[in-house]
């Protein structure tokens, strides 16, 4: 049933669907609203769920952890100053293969102290083995937080679904509701490999040496490249019971592209409407949106890319001392293919700045008219400051 | 070789089914804490020693009974001393330095009282019984201290009372709106319950106790400061010139006498401020004059306070020089007085101030300048008498050969003469003369040195008897070794008081009673410095889940084998009831 939800409400009513038991959350701008309505859906009775209340987004990860290996479903939402202080466990939910999901709603990182949209906090956990992936609108976020339980569950890793501070969590949108049914005929009951059970008493996660840790390593390694082996089959599961899906990447106009620019969360609508304008003058540009950050399409970036000319990343996050997050891994994914097509990496739009179809009009024409990167990135739209003298 | 995959649902996982408790951490510690009570400032300030920090803390479990019987394991007066004492405990709470000291006084009081209304009885451990008679010669705070400490050690006594009822000042020296009768007479009972014999009517002279030095194993004199000290001016001993004491005694006895028009009081400790509030009481109009400042008085300062608010006038810096008769009135020339520098006490040395003498008029006048012994006989004999004499900190023991050995007690043999100090002189007596009997003159120092709380000069009977509190560390917590963390700012009890109003036309008590509900709350701010109230911030905090319980809860101890000595327990105890040692020290 189609309902015009907020961002946050449409991940709200995926975790209703997805019939988690256990739920634990600090609440956190531009988190709060998720955590909001899950509360209430548990106190009300909608759910049959636990709702756990922590001091913090480390004792809430770790709530999970231990939730989770008793067998349940769990969720969490968190963004920026939340995520980063989960840190550490994160890494213990993927080492302890627990498919625990979270809704990661991109904040930027303080000080200057900051509440908007701004993608540095979830790409800074990109090596902590949680599958990432990026949302474009409403209704991706709704479906994406339902697909994540049942591709976490199948590899028994983590996933985050990640949706931009105010564009998507804020900002009411029409979103189709599946009924109750249909997603329980695509996500069947949590069948866990292993729980701690007090009747079976053993211990989890005790001292490894190094004769077993590097196997245990290589074994989320290869989970992560099932994830993406079976990512179409289960989207394809979605789709054949609720009608849509998105792939890993979307190629929008990128067979004839000369330029293609490279683009994930709601940047990439702004660049759907600035690539109809400069198609409607005759440029050959494309746009290729990335919705799977971890693991990597690889092989989809290459495919999409290699036949273009140049490519355009745009970066909403920046890794400081190198450049842009996305445009590293498009980098990296190229280089091993011959005659690869020159990487140019902008980065716009931090800590909530608009990214305006302006602005990818003007970074699509000093990119035709330049041969080669003149650096590894570019600050879009940097003004002049005052300073304390 | 097929490569293993996730999908196969066969994950590769560490697990085990044997306890973790195969790694013995504890080998990895160098730093060793365990659980060490130490002690509390309160306790090392009271006279009495009592073991403040754990009556508290059984206050706040609502353990009446137990609180109660600790106290009287030091004092046998907590119905006397909640009210009387002037709370050097107080002075030393490190509840100060956070806000407000733990209203002490105002909990023992609570406790002696909750006790008689419900006509409590104390379970207190009695020592075999030694076949041993004391004779205690007079029955004020310090004979009353000494037969209960007696008794308790497993002596006979006997008390022999000059007047027709115990008490001594605590009867005829305290007005009654500071100490009630029946409070008074209720504390006496549960003494005399206990198997102390009290003779009243019986007036010990020096023949007497000679006879009697025949006849016990050994005799207690406590018979007090009862001679007021006349005051050396021309017309002290002139008509309307009164001594203070006196004054208090005959209304104690029941003389309704009004006083009225203006009286004046000469004299600045506690006498005085009792004189000059009890005139109030019987219509009169009071002036305390008083030659050194009010700063300097040895009155507590609570007692000058309340006695300023209920209308006492106080004229400092003026000494008495003459007193003159003269038409029913009595006319007082005073001398102005100067600070000149400091006396050896500490206090402002006085000197005639270049001033005229003044002089006022008064309907009569009241001398409470201070008292001594009523009979020379009573005084302790000085160094170089006859016979083997030793001087402790609150009474004198004299053997000779002219029978059973003396001891000197209270007032007699105390400097600060006080309620308390007379009470810590009646337990120094009996744990000393116990040693004198099993080990001999020769190890009492030694022995008592052992008893101290905090290093003195308090004694502790339940140290002396080996009891828990024998373990405690002598050293005294500070401020800066509380964990101030773990508290939160709780104003102080306010005891409810009579109104001025009615202080004018009574003498009943005028601080009132608090409920169980305040006490409890009032206890909860102690901080129970140096002993461990089972508050479990080591059990929580404990990353090796290394601090064991018992089943009751009521032991704790630390599980070496796995406690790495992170000191995570130390730190977080916040009331410094655990010690950190380096491993290998001694």
């Amino acid at each position: 049933m189609k309902k015009v939800l907020e961002g946050s409400q449409a991940v709200a009513e995926a975790v209703r669907l997805a019939k988690v038991q256990v739920i634990s959350a600090y609440p956190i701008t531009p988190q709060t609203h998720i955590v909001e309505i899950l509360s209430d859906y548990v106190t009300s009775g909608r759910m049959n769920a636990k709702y756990l209340r922590v001091e913090s987004e480390h004792s809430c990860m770790a709530a999970l952890i231990g939730a989770q290996s008793t067998g349940v479903r769990t969720f969490t939402a968190t963004c920026s100053q939340g995520l980063a202080l989960m840190h550490e466990l994160l890494h213990w939910a993927s080492g302890a293969r627990l498919p625990i999901v979270m809704g990661e709603v991109n904040r930027a990182l303080a000080p200057g102290w900051n509440i908007w949209s701004d993608q540095t906090d979830s790409l800074a956990q990109r090596d902590t083995g949680w599958m990432q992936l990026y949302c474009e609108d409403s209704q991706e976020v709704l479906d994406t937080t339902i697909l994540a339980y049942r591709l976490a569950e199948r590899v028994n890793l983590p996933a985050m679904v990640v949706l931009d501070a105010f564009f998507l969590s804020h900002t009411y949108e029409p979103v189709d509701v599946p009924e109750q049914e249909e997603v329980d005929r695509f996500l069947p009951p949590y069948n866990p490999v292993f729980i701690l059970d007090p009747k079976h008493p053993y211990s989890l996660s005790p001292l490894v040496t190094p004769n077993a840790y590097l196997e245990m390593r290589h074994d989320i390694a290869l989970a992560m490249e099932d994830a993406l082996a079976i990512f179409d089959e289960v989207e394809g599961e979605f789709a054949r019971i609720l009608g849509r899906r998105y792939g890993v990447v979307e190629e929008v106009n990128c067979d004839d592209a000369d330029i293609i620019f490279v683009t994930s969360g709601t940047v990439t609508s702004t660049a759907r409407l600035a690539l109809e304008e400069l198609r409607s003058r005759g440029e050959k540009v494309g746009a290729l949106k990335i919705k799977l950050f971890r693991p990597f399409p690889v092989e989809a970036v290459r495919r999409a890319l290699s036949k273009a000319w140049k490519v355009i990343v745009v970066d909403r996050n920046f890794s400081f001392g190198a450049s842009g997050i996305f445009a590293q891994e498009v980098r990296a994914a190229l280089c091993n293919a011959p005659g690869h097509p020159p990487v140019f990496g902008y980065i716009a739009g931090l800590g909530g700045r608009d990214i305006t179809m302006q602005m990818l009009s003007d970074i699509y024409f000093e990119v035709k008219r330049s041969e080669a990167p003149r650096r590894e990135s570019v600050w879009v739209g940097l003004q002049e400051v005052k300073r304390a003298t | 070789m097929e490569t293993p995959t996730a999908l196969q649902n066969i994950l590769y996982m560490p697990r085990t089914s044997t306890t973790t408790e195969s790694n013995k951490t504890g080998s990895w510690r160098f730093l060793r804490p365990r659980y060490e009570e130490k002690t509390s400032p309160c306790s090392a300030a009271c006279p009495a020693g009592e073991d403040i920090a754990r009556i508290e803390m059984l206050i706040t479990q609502g353990a009446f009974k137990e609180a109660w019987e600790t106290i009287l394991m030091e004092n046998p007066l907590p119905g006397v001393c909640g009210r009387v004492c002037y709370h050097p405990c107080e002075g030393r709470c490190n509840r100060r330095e956070f806000d407000a000291a733990v209203a002490i006084h105002t909990l023992e009081r609570f406790l002696a009282d909750a006790a008689a209304r419900n006509e409590t009885k104390p379970a207190l451990p009695r020592q075999p019984a030694t076949g041993r008679q004391i004779a205690i010669i007079g029955s004020g705070p310090a004979g009353l201290s000494a037969a209960w400490f007696f008794n308790i050690l497993g002596y006979e006594t006997e008390i022999f009372e000059a007047m027709p009822a115990a008490g001594g000042m605590l009867r005829w020296g305290i007005p009654a709106y500071r100490l009630p009768e029946a409070v008074l007479n209720a504390e006496i009972a549960r003494i005399e319950a206990q198997g102390v014999r009290i003779r009243t009517g019986e007036a010990v002279s020096a023949a007497r106790f000679e006879e009697m030095r025949k006849s016990y194993d050994a005799l207690f004199l406590g018979c007090g400061y009862w001679r007021d000290r006349p005051l050396d001016i021309p017309g002290a001993a002139g008509p309307g010139v009164e001594d203070g004491l006196s004054f208090l005694r005959e209304i104690r006895g029941g003389v309704k006498r009004d006083v009225p028009g203006l009286s004046a009081v000469i004299g600045g400790g506690n006498t005085a401020i009792d004189v000059a509030r009890s005139i109030i009481r019987r219509g009169g109009r009071a002036i305390i004059v008083y030659r050194r400042r009010r700063e300097d008085m040895p009155a507590f300062t609570e007692e000058v306070q309340s006695a300023r608010e209920e209308g006492v006038e106080l004229r400092e810096l003026l000494a008495p020089v003459r007193i003159d008769a003269g038409g029913g009135d009595c006319v007082l020339t005073l001398q102005p007085m100067a600070i000149a520098g400091q006396d050896r006490d500490g206090r402002g040395k006085i000197v005639p101030a270049a001033e005229a003498p003044v002089t006022i008029t008064v309907q009569r006048i009241f001398t409470a300048t201070g008292a001594g012994a009523a009979a020379p006989w009573h005084n302790p004999p000085v160094p170089g008498a006859p016979g083997a004499i030793c001087s402790l900190s609150h009474c004198v023991l004299l053997q000779d050969d002219r029978g059973a050995p003396v001891v000197y007690g209270g007032d007699l043999a105390t400097g600060d003469k006080n309620v308390t100090q007379a009470i810590a002189s009646g337990k120094q007596a009996a744990l000393a003369l116990d040693v004198f009997f099993r080990h001999g003159a020769g190890s009492m120092r030694e022995r008592l040195a052992s008893c101290l709380v905090g290093g003195g000069p308090s004694l502790s009977l339940e140290i002396y008897l080996g009891g828990p509190r024998r373990e405690r560390n002598a050293h005294i917590v500070t401020y800066e070794e509380i964990n101030a963390d773990y508290f939160q700012y709780e104003p102080r009890v306010v005891q409810p008081r009579l109104l001025i109003e009615e202080r004018h036309s009574s003498f009943d008590e005028i601080e009132l009673k608090i409920s169980a509900h305040t006490a409890m709350r009032e206890a909860g701010r102690c901080f129970n410095c140096g002993i461990c109230n089972g508050c479990d911030n080591c059990y929580l905090f404990c990353p090796d889940v290394s601090i064991l319980r018992s089943r009751d809860m009521s032991d704790r101890h630390i599980d070496y084998e796995y406690c790495k000595g992170c000191g995570l327990c130390v730190v977080e105890c916040p009331r410094n009831a655990m010690t950190l040692d380096e491993e290998g020290t001694p």
